[in-house]
């Protein structure tokens, strides 16, 4: 077990001390930032006035508190995958380099190195991941706070749940990979693809009817569903307090993929865990199975 | 065979197309100095690979102290120590870092670990770098922590795969004195693969390996007795006084070589000349020539040409 914690530390320095790799993990979420700070928080917060009935009055504080909340669910959202991937490039790394061979020439079981990388992927993203939530949650706090104490467990709750669903992921397809040119590869599509295809770019709503049906088969999709809710329906709330009625709440909800219809079924918050629970219990067992069908 | 520590019968792999290896059958006997020979892409990495388990042959084989690699790996794994060529330690950490995670691999953790890094750091001499990030170290202390990383684990047999290759004068002659002391004091066996035909000279028995074959094996004396002559070089000669040999002669600064079959052709040909013969020595053949004659190529600077 000590052989185990060893390398599982190995495994977090060197992604801490590799600014490359550290670095390169928070490029989505800094895209993210310069996105809303340059223009789209003030796209997002004209499309909010703009949808409110006529002579609502919503203080600014309120609307900050709404873009803060899409912010924050998108940059987390995207983080919690794309994190995991950089840290877990380490394992392609090993193989690129040639340290794998230096580590499977020694009696330790295969399969304690391939646990070790994957626990030390869980625990570097979740490290950031959590680190960034309460960077998020200071900043709503900051701009406007409408959040309850149980919103805020489930968001850290969704971010635990999405890094598991990240590492397992990016345990899965980084195993096929053994090159430097196959990891920019990938982890370029990864940074730039994830953003837009699990709506933290841009809503899911806001893509084609036939592009939508294609990404409800995603689990991601229903993770950054789950962070938004837990992040926005405090400020939701908020609005129907100042007179938004039902429906009209309901839609601002659809738009901003707070629910989600897989086909023309509504998608319950029970039914969005269970699908992306199921989807990194899958792909664990699929990276077992790697494991054990790996020929040396 | 007895005292054998590897054993390898009718080796053969390839990749793809290309036979990498071929038929391959030898020996190397426990505490020797073993030196296996051939230009790059000849057979000798993927040998090597193959008997430290990190990769698998097509067939034939393969006994490590006893241990054949397909049943018992992780006691073939626990006995053998490697020095590749390039580094395969962690760059961007400390010396300590990278050697406290592989130790850990054979289970050397805590106090055990301190106690064994206590030795090594103090044969190698590498106590005051212990703390720096490895890529920050220059290429003959990089090469000592890669033998430390080797030899954590007290093996009985070390495979060093072109391991003064690029090396400082120092730092070989350090590399050297601590092998052999290892190989007196322990009973270390050494596997080497080298570039460098001095190195081969001093090993113990030899094999020089030719697109995957064995091309010629023995201790560096019966190598250069069956594949160079020996030299004479004559001092105080003139070319005219040479040519009652009639053997041809290579001029050379101050002196004449002329090259024999053997010793034996020498001395026939030294008491028969004894007026020609006043200032002379007599030399066997080097393993250059060794891996000449055998392979048609002479090994330069770690390729064969």
């Amino acid at each position: 077990m000590k052989t185990f914690w060893v390398l599982v530390r190995r495994n977090m320095r060197l992604f801490f001390k590799d600014k490359g790799m550290f670095f390169t993990s928070l490029i989505t979420p800094a895209i993210l930032l310069v996105l809303y700070v340059t223009f789209l928080g003030n796209v997002y917060r004209d499309s909010f006035v703009m949808n409110l009935p006529a002579g609502l009055a919503v203080p600014e504080k309120l609307l900050d508190g709404l873009v803060a909340g899409q912010l924050i669910s998108s940059i987390l959202a995207v983080s919690c995958v794309t994190v995991a991937f950089c840290s877990n490039f380490l394992m392609v790394q090993d193989k690129a380099l040639g340290t794998s061979i230096d580590l499977r020439i020694s009696p330790v079981r295969p399969s304690t190195l391939s646990v070790a990388y994957y626990v030390s992927t869980l625990a570097v993203t979740l490290i950031i991941c959590l680190a960034a939530a309460g960077l998020c949650l200071g900043y709503t706090a900051a701009v406007g706070w409408y959040m309850s104490a149980a919103d805020v467990a489930k968001l850290l709750g969704d971010v635990v749940l999405l890094v598991l669903f990240g590492t397992a992921l990016s345990s899965v397809v980084n195993f096929f990979l053994s090159s430097q040119g196959q990891i920019s590869a990938v982890g370029t599509v990864v940074s730039s693809g994830y953003g837009f295809i699990c709506g933290a770019y841009m809503p899911i709503s806001s893509f084609g009817e036939g592009l939508q049906k294609v990404i409800s088969f995603l689990p991601g999709t229903y993770g950054t569903a789950l962070v938004r809710t837990h992040a926005m329906q405090g400020a939701i709330s908020e609005l129907e307090s100042f007179g938004l009625p039902e429906t009209a709440a309901e839609q601002i909800m659809l738009a901003l993929d707070m629910r989600i219809r897989f086909f023309e079924t509504p998608v319950s918050e029970a039914a969005m865990y269970l699908i992306v629970g199921g989807a990194t219990a899958a792909l664990v067992l699929g990276y077992v199975l790697l494991n054990k069908l790996k020929k040396r | 065979m007895e005292n054998s520590i590897i054993e390898i019968s009718g080796l053969c792999k390839a990749y793809g197309e290309v036979q990498a290896v071929r038929d391959l059958t030898f020996s190397v006997r426990e505490g020797e100095l073993f030196a296996f020979l051939g230009e790059n892409g000849a057979g000798k990495s993927t040998t090597i690979n193959i008997i430290c388990t990190a990769l698998a042959k097509d067939s034939g084989r393969v006994c490590v102290c006893g241990a054949d690699i397909d049943r018992e790996k992780e006691r073939v794994r626990e006995t053998i120590g490697v020095v590749y060529q390039g580094s395969r330690l962690d760059g961007p950490l400390s010396v300590w870092d990278n050697l406290e995670s592989r130790a850990a691999l054979y289970g050397i953790t805590g106090a055990a670990f301190r106690r064994r890094l206590e030795v090594l750091s103090e044969r190698l001499e590498f106590r005051d770098i212990l703390r720096r990030p490895l890529r920050r170290l220059s290429g003959g202390q990089r090469r000592r922590i890669d033998i430390a990383r080797a030899l954590l684990h007290q093996p009985r047999l070390l495979i060093l795969d072109e391991p003064t290759t690029g090396l400082d004068p120092q730092t070989r002659k350090l590399l050297w004195q601590v092998v052999e002391e290892l190989r007196r004091e322990e009973g270390l066996t050494v596997f080497l693969t080298t570039h460098y035909m001095e190195e081969a000279a001093d090993a113990d028995s030899v094999i020089i390996l030719d697109h995957g074959k064995i091309a010629a094996e023995g201790s560096p004396l019966e190598l250069k007795n069956a594949w160079t002559g020996d030299h004479i070089t004559l001092y105080g000669v003139g070319a005219e006084e040479l040519s009652a040999l009639g053997l041809p002669a290579e001029p050379l600064r101050d002196a004449f070589r002329i090259t024999v079959p053997n010793t034996a052709e020498a001395t026939k040909l030294i008491l028969a000349h004894p007026e020609i013969f006043r200032d002379y020595e007599i030399t066997k053949g080097c393993m250059d020539d060794v891996f000449l004659n055998v392979t048609g190529r002479r090994m330069e600077g770690g390729e064969a040409k």
